[in-house]
């Protein structure tokens, strides 16, 4: 009798502890493999009064940033810029000046991968280089992918003296992703 | 001419235990690789000691000779240029790396064309200097007027490691005897020349390790020397190249601007109270460099230049005593082999203690002396 009573108890506590352990399975989220890539702190904002001396010394740092691997640390620099820049804006529903800190950070992203290849003509070894761009590739995927479930698919843009602007944020970040993936 | 023989055999012999720290990984010299001094470091550390001590008698004795007038003019250019000749024959990397990084710092701008303060020699996967480069994951650690006057050695080098090396140790020749061309300039004293170009640690850190200091203390000099001559737009010139090579001398500009002001003014400048004024500065950024990193041997270079051309005896003197205790901060790790455990005390322990002993003696007899009177 006792050893019945013994079993049941056992029985009991491997029940309640399975039962713990499915809780837990089941209100975790899936989780998705995510890129060690860490992009920057948001910089400054446009509207900032320290914005102008951004866009200035990003103008000047060009020359600093001069071979291969300069153009490629550049390029990617300000890609993770405006990328963190764009999606800050479209946080605060700032969609025109999100939309175009997307577009220049598409801009500086399609510049990487010429630099990689010129590197590679010049007898430089990128297959390090080429490690990171994808990790960054595959981080500005998830961040993109994020701001299509917060941004509307189409915002009209209207000035105040002059004719409205429909902003296709949807389709241009399907042409980000696009671009990271062609990368 | 027994001490000028003892000289120069104690130089050779620095030469030939140069040759026995030969690094496993640099390839150029691996025909001649030994390993010596690492699988007997007790031997090399006593044998350096010993070179040390020894060389640093001579030094005093030839000081005391050239006093005496046992020594001409003549001779004393002798025994500079015997010293330049032997010491460059010598391998540089025996009691630091740093040729090696100013040679691949230079073939990362000249070589790759990318710009060393952005990108760090390790970038650059199967460099074969990256074998022998120990500080090849940092930018560049020195200033533009450095790098641009690498590109000497660099492109004389066609490429080839041995003659590069060769290449920056003949730059460190030249501007160790355009440094003294200046102290015999501005002081006319041989003495001065022969206390400043012979002293061991200069030898050491200008002609076998071929440490850049003595480029930077070259274009101070050179500025203070044409503010002397009344040509001030040369002058800032020349200071502002020298604080481009380490940004030590930045610690020059106070007194420097200072310099301008007498000059504008038309006022006399005492020459051995600025000397003595800049040597002190520079003294005070050298026993504040632990802050950075850590006080290294070359760094006496900064102060001692200024300490040969002033009278001033204590200053001298303790310049001399840090000279020699100096280069025994190698000792604790050419001994042990780590940077670790005891090293680090026993390299704070050598420069306190002799400095303070020397503060004590000098004012004890300063004070037993003026109890005379």
């Amino acid at each position: 009798m006792a050893y019945k009573k013994i079993l049941k108890l056992k029985v009991k506590n491997l029940l309640i502890l399975f039962a713990i352990a499915a809780f837990f399975l089941l209100i975790l989220k899936p989780s998705f493999a995510s890129s060690p890539y860490v992009l920057p702190y948001p910089s400054s904002m446009p509207g900032s009064s320290i914005y102008k001396f951004h866009l200035i010394y990003e103008k000047l740092s060009e020359f600093k940033y001069f071979g291969d691997f300069g153009r490629y640390k550049y390029n990617l620099r300000y890609a993770d810029k405006y990328l963190v820049e764009a999606k800050t804006l479209f946080e605060y529903n700032q969609y025109l000046l999100g939309y175009k800190a997307l577009e220049k950070s598409n801009i500086y992203f399609e510049k990487i991968r010429p630099s990689l290849q010129s590197a590679s003509i010049n007898s430089k070894n990128i297959s390090e280089k080429n490690i990171t761009l994808s990790q960054a590739a595959e981080k500005h995927e998830e961040i993109l992918e994020s701001m299509k479930i917060n941004t509307p698919t189409t915002f009209n843009w209207q000035p105040e003296k002059s004719s409205p602007t429909v902003l296709s944020i949807h389709e241009l970040i399907g042409k980000s992703i696009m671009i990271r993936k062609n990368k | 001419m027994r001490t000028i023989y003892f000289y120069f055999t104690t130089l050779l012999l620095l030469v030939f235990l140069s040759y026995l720290f030969i690094d496993p990984n640099f390839h150029p010299l691996k025909e001649i690789y030994s390993g010596f001094a690492f699988s007997h470091k007790a031997l090399v550390s006593y044998a350096y000691v010993f070179l040390v001590v020894v060389s640093f008698m001579l030094y005093l004795r030839i000081l005391k000779m050239f006093k005496n007038k046992k020594l001409n003019k003549a001779q004393a250019i002798g025994i500079i240029s015997g010293s330049a000749v032997v010491l460059f024959f010598s391998y540089p990397a025996m009691l630091s790396y740093d040729i090696f990084n100013y040679l691949t710092t230079a073939r990362v701008l000249y070589h790759y064309g990318e710009n060393p303060y952005l990108v760090m020699p390790i970038e650059f996967i199967g460099d074969q200097n990256l074998l022998f480069t120990h500080a090849a994951n940092k930018f560049a650690l020195y200033g533009p007027s450095w790098i641009g006057i690498t590109a000497v050695p660099y492109f004389l080098g066609l490429g080839n490691t041995v003659l590069e090396i060769i290449g920056f140790k003949f730059l460190n020749v030249l501007f160790y005897a355009l440094s003294l061309f200046l102290i015999l300039r501005i002081s006319k004293d041989y003495y001065r020349v022969l206390f400043f170009g012979l002293n061991p640690l200069v030898l050491i850190e200008t002609l076998l390790s071929g440490h850049n200091d003595i480029v930077m203390m070259f274009f101070a000099l050179l500025a203070f020397y044409f503010i002397k001559e009344r040509r001030s737009a040369f002058s800032l010139l020349f200071i502002v190249v020298s604080i481009l090579i380490k940004y030590a001398t930045v610690f020059l500009l106070p007194l420097y601007a200072y310099l301008e002001y007498l000059n504008l003014r038309k006022r006399n400048i005492n020459w051995d109270k600025i000397f003595t004024s800049a040597s002190c500065s520079m003294m005070l950024v050298f026993f504040l460099s632990f802050i950075r990193e850590e006080i290294y041997p070359w760094y006496a270079i900064w102060f001692f230049i200024f300490a040969s051309l002033t009278h001033k005896k204590f200053l001298r003197g303790l310049s001399l005593v840090l000279t020699l205790f100096l280069l025994f901060r190698y000792v604790p790790f050419m001994y042990t082999g780590s940077h670790f455990g005891s090293t680090p005390i026993i390299k704070t322990v050598i420069i306190i203690v002799p400095v303070v002993v020397y503060v004590f003696y000098y004012f004890t007899r300063l004070k037993r002396m003026l109890g005379k009177w």
